[in-house]
C-alpha cells in the first residue's frame, strides 16, 4: 500500500494533537493538582503514535511512544504536575512535533531527540520505581481511574494456528500488543485460562479508542502464530475523544467534517471569480439589449453565483483559535525566557476569517506579542516597585467590525517612552527637529521604519528592529492596517484591521484620467463631492472639514502622474482605518462591483498604494488600491 | 549495520546452538550469560539490540533477569526461550516486559520470525 498519499493527512491531524498537547500542558501547569489534563495528554500521544506507526514513522512512534509511557504511570499515580515533569512533557511534544515535520518532509534520518528520550526514560523508571516500590504486590490492582463511561469498542476475535506451542502466551502477548491501540476489554476466556495448558487458542476481546479494523488486525497478527482475526464494527461510538484545545470556539465533534486541501478552495475560489467577471458581462449585455428574457436569466445567473460565492467564502473561513492557539505556549516560554510573569488571554477565539489571511496573520502576531513581552511588560521586581501587581496581562482579543477584523494585542506594562523615541527620531532625522511631541499615529510611523527599535539591549526575543516593521509591511499586504495606542506606565495596545475576506471583495470603482481604480468598501466610508474653494490647509497638507474633522486630501490624479486637469468637482471617497481618516480624490465614481482579487507582485519602483489587480466585467484589468497605503 | 544479540541460556548446547542460527541469520552474537544475574550485567556492558532469554536459570532466572533489564531500559527487546509446559511462566515474562517467544526445540526460521517480529 502506498502510504504517501497519508502523509499531508497525518501532518494536519498530528498538528492537531501536539497544538492540544500544548493547551493542555498549559491547563496543568495553571492548576497542577488537578491531573485532569493528562488523560488527554496520554490520548493525543497516543493517537499520534497510532497514526505514525502506521505511516511507518518509527522514530516518531518510538518517542511517542516513551512520553506515553510517562504519562500513563503518571495518569495511574494520579500525580501532581511538578515543573520539571511539565518541562520535561513540553520538550516531548516539542521533540514529537519537530519528528512527525522531518519524517513527512522524508528526512527521518535527521530526526534528533536521543536527549528527551533518555529523559523521558528516566523519568517513567523513577515513577515505576515509586510505585512498585509503594505497591509491592506482583499483581498491580485497577487503575486507580474515574470509572467514565465504558466503551466496548471493538469485537476482536482471534483463533491461533493449531500447530502453536504455548497457545496461552500467544494470546497474552496479543493482548499485550492490541492494547497498544486501545482499552482492552471483556477477554473471554478471562485473561487467568491462558495460563492453563488446556487453552485452545481461541478467544476474544473489545477494543475501545478510534483504531481502524486494519490496524487491529495487523497488532494482533504480530504476535505470530495467529491464525485467524475477525475485527467487528464498533458497538458503540466511543465517547468523544479528549476534548480538543480547550475553551469556547473549539469544533462540536459532533458536526461532521471532511477535510479539504486549502489548493482546491482556492481553485474553486478562481472558478467562481471567473464566473463573477462573466457574469459582470452578461449584465451589461442584459441591459444593453434591454430584452425581457436576457434580463430575467442574467438576474438568476447574479442571484445563483452570489449564493456560490457566499458559500465558499464561507467554506474558506476559520476560526482565528487556528493560529491564536500556539500563542499561550509562546508567551509562557518567553516570559520564562526572560524572567517576566505575564497572564495571557485570549478573547474571540471563535471570530472568523478567510484562511489565506489566517495564515498570514502568525508572523505578526509573534512579533507584536513578543514585542509585548519583551518591552512591554516589566520584570516583577519592577512592577512591584510602580504598585502594578507582579504579573503583567497580555490580551490577545479578535473582533469582528463590519466588513473587516480587528486583532489586538494589549499589555498594561511600561507604554513606549514618546520623549525617548522623539529624540531619537529626531536624531535620526525621521521628524522635524523641532516637533515637541509624537501623535500615536507619527509615533508608529516612527516605530514601523525598518532598523529603528528602542529597546536598549538586543535580546534574543526581540529589540534588532524588525518588529513593528516586519508585522506592518505583512499587514499591509493583507490590505489591512495597523494602529497603536500606549501610555506611559499604563501599557501599549496594537490593533490590527484585515478584511474578512481577500478572494472577492465589493469595491467602488473610481475613474482617473483614462484608468479606473478599484477600492475595496471595508475602508471606504463614505463619497462626498467637493468643489475647489472647500479645501483648507491643515498641518500644511491640503484638506477639507467634514463634520468637524479635518480630512487630508490625496489627489489620486497627482500621486499616480496622471496629465490633464480634474474635473471642476471633485468626488471624495473618505478612508477610514481605525482613528484615521483621509479623503481620495478621484476624476470621477463609476459604481460599486464586486471584484476578485488577484495576487500582485508588485514591480520595484511602483508606487506602494496598489494591493492587487482585478478583471472588470469588459475584460479590462484594473489595479486595486490599497486603503493602508492611501490613509 | 548487524543487530547485536546477547544470548542468555545456562546451556553451553542451547547457548551455541541460537548463536549459531542467528550468526547464520548474519546477527552478530556480542555476549553470552548463563545465570540471570550475568544477563542483567552484560546487558549493561553491552546494550545489545536483542536478548534471546532462557527461562530457568539459575541464581537469578530468567523473567527476574527480564525485570531488571526493563527497568533499566524500557524498551529493551526480549526474547523468551521457553519449553513446552511453561504457559504460565511464559505469560508471566511477557506481562514482565519480554517482546516475544519461542518454544523448543528451536527450528530456526521460527526463531528467526521471532526476532523480526521483535526487532521490527
Amino acid at each position: 500500500m502506498d502510504l504517501s498519499q497519508y502523509a499531508e493527512l497525518f501532518l494536519a491531524e498530528s498538528r492537531e494533537h501536539l497544538s492540544a498537547c500544548n493547551q493542555l500542558l498549559l491547563d496543568w501547569e495553571r492548576a497542577p493538582a488537578n491531573p485532569a489534563p493528562v488523560g488527554g495528554l496520554f490520548r493525543a500521544v497516543h493517537t499520534v503514535k497510532g497514526m505514525a506507526a502506521t505511516m511507518g514513522y518509527a522514530r516518531v512512534t518510538d518517542l511517542a511512544h516513551r512520553a506515553e509511557n510517562l504519562l500513563d504511570l503518571v495518569r495511574r499515580g494520579a500525580r501532581p504536575a511538578t515543573d520539571d515533569l511539565l518541562q520535561l512533557l513540553f520538550r516531548a511534544r516539542d521533540g514529537l512535533e519537530h519528528a512527525v515535520e522531518l519524517s513527512v518532509a522524508g528526512r527521518e534520518d535527521e530526526i534528533d531527540v536521543a536527549e528527551v528520550v533518555a529523559d523521558l526514560d528516566g523519568a517513567a523508571a523513577a515513577l515505576a520505581g515509586v510505585r512498585s516500590g509503594a505497591r509491592p504486590t506482583a499483581t498491580p490492582g485497577p487503575a486507580p481511574e474515574v470509572a467514565g463511561p465504558i466503551t466496548p469498542g471493538r469485537l476482536v476475535q482471534v483463533t491461533l494456528r493449531a500447530e502453536a506451542p504455548l497457545k496461552g502466551g500467544r494470546a497474552v502477548l496479543a493482548l499485550k500488543k492490541a492494547r497498544s491501540l486501545g482499552e482492552i476489554h471483556d477477554v473471554t476466556p478471562p485473561e487467568v485460562a491462558f495460563e492453563a495448558e488446556d487453552f485452545d487458542g481461541r478467544f476474544s476481546f473489545r477494543i475501545g479508542g478510534a483504531a481502524a479494523p486494519g490496524d487491529i488486525e495487523r497488532v494482533v497478527r504480530s504476535a505470530g502464530d495467529v491464525e485467524h482475526v475477525t475485527v467487528g464494527g464498533e458497538e458503540r461510538r466511543p465517547a468523544p475523544e479528549a476534548p480538543g484545545p480547550s475553551g469556547a470556539g473549539t469544533p462540536d465533534a459532533r458536526t461532521r467534517h471532511i477535510r479539504v486541501d486549502l489548493g482546491r478552495l482556492d481553485g474553486l475560489m478562481d472558478l467562481i471569480g471567473e464566473l463573477v467577471t462573466v457574469r459582470g458581462r452578461l449584465n451589461e449585455l442584459a441591459a444593453e439589449r434591454r430584452d425581457p428574457a436576457i434580463d430575467d436569466v442574467a438576474i438568476q445567473v447574479s442571484r445563483l453565483s452570489s449564493e456560490l460565492q457566499a458559500e465558499i467564502i464561507q467554506a474558506r473561513m476559520t476560526p482565528v483559535w487556528q493560529v491564536f492557539d500556539r500563542f499561550p505556549r509562546l508567551v509562557r516560554d518567553l516570559a520564562r525566557e526572560l524572567g517576566k510573569q505575564v497572564a495571557f488571554r485570549v478573547e474571540g477565539k471563535e471570530i472568523e476569517v478567510d484562511r489565506a489571511i489566517l495564515d498570514e496573520l502568525g508572523d505578526p502576531l509573534l512579533h507584536l506579542l513578543r514585542n509585548a513581552v519583551d518591552h512591554g511588560i516589566e520584570s516583577p521586581a519592577d512592577r512591584k516597585r510602580r504598585g502594578k501587581k507582579p504579573e503583567g496581562e497580555i490580551v490577545l482579543t479578535a473582533v469582528r467590525e463590519r466588513a473587516s477584523v480587528a486583532i489586538s494585542v494589549r499589555d498594561d506594562g511600561r507604554g513606549i517612552d514618546r520623549a525617548k523615541v522623539l529624540a531619537r527620531a529626531k536624531r535620526e532625522g525621521i521628524v522635524d527637529a523641532h516637533a515637541e511631541a509624537l501623535t500615536d499615529d507619527q509615533l508608529l510611523r516612527v516605530l514601523a521604519r525598518p532598523g529603528f527599535s528602542t529597546a536598549e539591549a538586543v535580546t534574543s526575543v526581540s529589540g534588532r528592529g524588525v518588529g513593528i516593521d516586519v508585522a506592518m509591511t505583512r499587514i499591509r499586504a493583507l490590505g489591512g492596517s495597523l494602529d497603536i495606542r500606549t501610555e506611559a506606565g499604563k501599557g501599549t495596545t496594537f490593533v490590527m484591521r484585515l478584511p474578512v475576506t481577500l478572494a472577492i471583495v465589493r469595491a467602488l470603482i473610481a475613474g482617473v484620467g483614462p484608468e479606473r481604480y478599484a477600492l475595496p468598501l471595508t475602508y471606504v466610508a463614505e463619497t462626498v463631492e467637493f468643489g475647489v474653494q472647500a479645501t483648507t490647509i491643515v498641518e500644511g497638507r491640503e484638506a477639507i472639514v467634514l463634520r468637524d474633522r479635518v480630512v487630508p486630501l490625496v489627489h489620486l490624479r497627482r500621486l499616480l502622474g496622471v496629465a490633464g486637469d480634474p474635473p471642476a468637482r471633485w468626488p471624495i471617497i473618505v478612508l477610514e482605518m481605525g482613528d484615521r481618516r483621509s479623503g481620495i480624490v478621484v476624476d470621477g465614481m463609476l459604481g460599486q462591483q464586486e471584484i476578485v482579487v488577484k495576487g500582485f507582485d508588485a514591480p520595484r519602483g511602483t508606487l506602494p498604494v496598489f494591493s492587487g489587480a482585478t478583471i472588470m466585467g469588459d475584460g479590462m484589468p484594473a489595479l486595486i488600491l490599497d486603503a493602508g497605503g492611501l490613509v | 549495520m548487524s543487530h547485536t544479540v546477547l544470548v542468555c541460556d545456562d546451556a553451553i548446547f542451547m547457548r551455541t546452538m541460537i548463536s549459531d542460527i542467528l550468526a547464520q541469520a548474519g546477527f552478530e552474537v556480542v555476549g553470552e550469560a548463563e545465570t540471570g544475574s550475568q544477563a542483567v550485567e552484560k546487558y549493561r556492558q553491552l546494550k545489545p539490540d536483542l536478548v534471546t532469554m532462557d527461562i530457568v536459570m539459575p541464581d537469578m532466572g530468567g523473567i527476574d533477569a527480564v525485570r531488571e533489564i526493563v527497568k533499566q531500559d524500557p524498551d529493551a527487546k526480549i526474547l523468551m526461550c521457553s519449553a513446552m509446559g511453561q504457559q504460565a511462566l511464559v505469560v508471566e515474562a511477557i506481562q514482565a516486559g519480554a517482546k516475544d517467544f519461542v518454544v523448543k526445540p528451536f527450528q530456526p526460521s521460527r526463531v528467526l520470525e521471532a526476532v523480526q517480529r521483535v526487532l521490527g
